[in-house]
């Protein structure tokens, strides 16, 4: 585990930098700052097909697929907080297949929270958590059966997915399934794309639970996180330059903006 | 309101391990490894990597609690689909009582395979300890201890796996060439054997470990070989070779059948942007063929195009934004800045 080559004091320099941006957009949205967000079709989609369930009385599900504890849990929990709490408010069922069984526990107090929040509390039955397997062929079988058996009206498909990712949109469409996803993995993005109605590509998953709660933390969050990517659009528009200038004119004395983050740590001379 | 005291100090608690944890694993990936050394990580590493699979095979277990709580209540009550829980929950059961009389059934191998290894460990470690210079005892009594142990394990194997009455095979014929090369090489003392690790030394170590790890490897072919005809490993190898992988194989080659159905889905020209992914998708699909190429030469330059500049733009682009996006969602779960539904404040 030791020697990672990117582990380096530019790296070191970046996180404190994104700390010190993202404690900044908290203290300003405390301060009362509104934040911009565009619109998302896709999230949009996730209030309409919960509607829809509302009308016609089919179950809703919502899985995390093959996302194991980390960041894009806690980005897929704000979205299944936000649709327990509505399915909750809805009398609606609502089934989270799970494959991760560390994930199982924090996926199942953050249900049990959102039916908390929504007053239903006494609603929240824990077997809709349903752990199916560890094994990604297995789970993806377990997913398509339990969606055929409650003939799901929405099947909601949030975190990181494989191979498996089609089988899963497939099983939604076979039953008419209203589906929206989103994934941290371009190479299931195509698919996604073919077989659902509403795909979130990237990013927009990290930014779909600020979208649906409004919730301070999470907008700032968000905002910091949108002021680090311009900075590194603009550290990326400068490497090209820079770059594309060397080319142009030989002998150029250009800044090797790459050479920040890879220097080691022997610039220190630590022994 | 005692519960709700209780519940902010399990919530503090909380916040402090996620704390310490991530400064832990922090400054495990950004200082250097000589860093580390003199902090005294490293020898901290394996520890807390063992704590760390044991909560995860906690977690394990919690899976297991949940689907048997699922599936044994629709059974015990016949819910609908109840024959599905049935078939699970043999499924289940049968596979923890055959992989633990497996596991059973191996102990007893596995000792013994790790005693064999132990030679070459033991003979690796003399070198290193000798070479880094460090306090050990005699480099004489190392090496004299070596050839004994090797000794003791070699007659336990000469009454054991190559006992004469055990039936012969060509993998066992391996065991005993390894093992008499093993016993040549322990039986010839090193030239000279003081306290400095002279390059003949140095030589006959690796010659020992060398014979060692080779033997240990004969040993565990010939105990595969072994365990094969018993019933137990036949049943494992049924339910797990026969039924487990091949109904995963199953599931993968449906993604065929499900990647032409999108595909047919997708496919159907309505707008710009189905235009442009038929017609990539063409594109890249014919590069790939040889077919392709008898449409025209540049197809698949073409298709190389297509894959390694606008569609790598675009993975490079998603990759980026959910990277900066996952960095910024870390940071604020390590210093537990969370909104009040992600913590553990219950009413």
């Amino acid at each position: 585990m030791v020697g990672f080559e990117h582990a380096t004091p530019g790296i070191l320099c970046m996180v404190l930098f994104a700390l010190g941006l993202l404690l900044f957009e908290l203290q300003r949205t405390s301060r009362g700052h509104k934040h911009f967000i565009r619109r998302i079709p896709g999230i949009d989609a996730v209030e309409d097909a919960i509607g829809s369930c509302a009308e016609m009385g089919r179950s809703v599900v919502f899985t995390t697929a093959l996302t194991d504890v980390g960041p894009v849990l806690y980005a897929c929990l704000g979205v299944l907080h936000s649709v327990a709490k509505r399915t909750a408010g809805y009398k609606l069922k609502l089934v989270v297949p799970q494959y991760s069984p560390e994930a199982m526990a924090i996926v199942e107090d953050s249900v049990r929270d959102a039916y908390n929040d929504a007053g239903r509390g006494a609603a929240f039955d824990p077997q809709s958590i349903v752990f199916l397997s560890s094994e990604q062929f297995a789970f993806a079988s377990g997913y398509m059966g339990l969606v055929h058996r409650e003939k799901a009206g929405a099947a909601f498909l949030f975190g990181v997915f494989a191979a498996e990712a089609l089988v899963l949109a497939e099983a939604g469409q076979q039953v008419g399934a209203k589906q929206v996803a989103a994934s941290v993995s371009p190479e299931q993005v195509a698919f996604f794309i073919c077989t659902c109605d509403y795909t979130l590509i990237g990013e927009e998953l990290f930014g779909a639970s600020a979208y649906l709660s409004r919730e301070p933390v999470q907008v700032a969050t968000l905002a910091a996180q949108d002021r680090l990517k311009l900075l590194f659009a603009v550290l990326i528009a400068l490497g090209v330059a820079c770059a594309t200038a060397k080319e142009l004119v030989p002998g150029l004395a250009m800044p090797e903006i790459a050479s920040f983050f890879s220097a080691d740590w022997s610039i220190f001379a630590w022994k | 309101m005692e519960v709700r005291q209780a519940a902010d100090r399990r919530a503090q608690i909380i916040r402090l391990f996620t704390l310490l944890g991530g400064v832990y694993f922090f400054a495990y990936f950004l200082l250097p490894e000589s860093a580390i050394e003199a902090i005294g990580l490293k020898e901290r590493q394996e520890p807390i990597s063992n704590g760390f699979i044991a909560i995860g095979a906690m977690a394990i277990g919690l899976g297991l609690l949940n689907l048997v709580s699922a599936h044994g209540s629709r059974l015990a009550f016949r819910k609908k689909g109840w024959v599905y829980s049935l078939a699970l929950l043999s499924g289940l059961f049968s596979m923890i009582v055959v992989t633990a009389l497996q596991w059973r059934q191996s102990l007893g191998a596995t000792a013994e395979l790790r005693k064999i290894q132990v030679v070459s460990d033991f003979a690796q470690r003399i070198s290193q300890d000798a070479e880094g210079q460090k306090p050990a005892p005699p480099l004489s009594t190392r090496i004299e201890a070596l050839q004994r142990y090797a000794s003791e394990q070699l007659s336990a194997l000469d009454v054991g796996a190559l006992s004469p009455g055990t039936s012969d095979s060509p993998l066992r014929g391996e065991l005993r060439q390894s093992a008499q090369a093993l016993r040549e090489k322990i039986s010839v003392a090193p030239a000279e054997s003081g306290e400095a690790l002279t390059p003949p030394t140095k030589e006959w170590l690796e010659a020992v470990a060398k014979a060692g790890s080779k033997l240990g490897a004969a040993l565990s072919a010939y105990q595969r070989e072994l365990a094969s005809g018993t019933t137990v490993q036949q049943l494992y190898s049924l339910l797990y070779e026969g039924v487990f992988t091949q109904l995963g194989a199953a599931m993968f080659a449906l993604l065929g059948v499900y990647i032409a159905s999108a595909a047919f889905r997708a496919f159907r020209i309505r707008t710009v942007e189905s235009a442009l992914m038929m017609t990539a998708a063409l594109v890249v699909m014919l590069g790939q063929i040889s077919l392709g190429r008898m449409v025209s030469d540049q197809l698949p330059e073409l298709r190389q195009w297509l894959l390694e500049v606008p569609n790598s733009a675009a993975f490079r682009a998603i990759r980026l934004g959910a990277a900066v996006a996952g960095l910024m969602l870390a940071i604020r779960m390590w210093l537990s800045i969370e909104s009040r539904s992600f913590s553990s404040r219950k009413k």
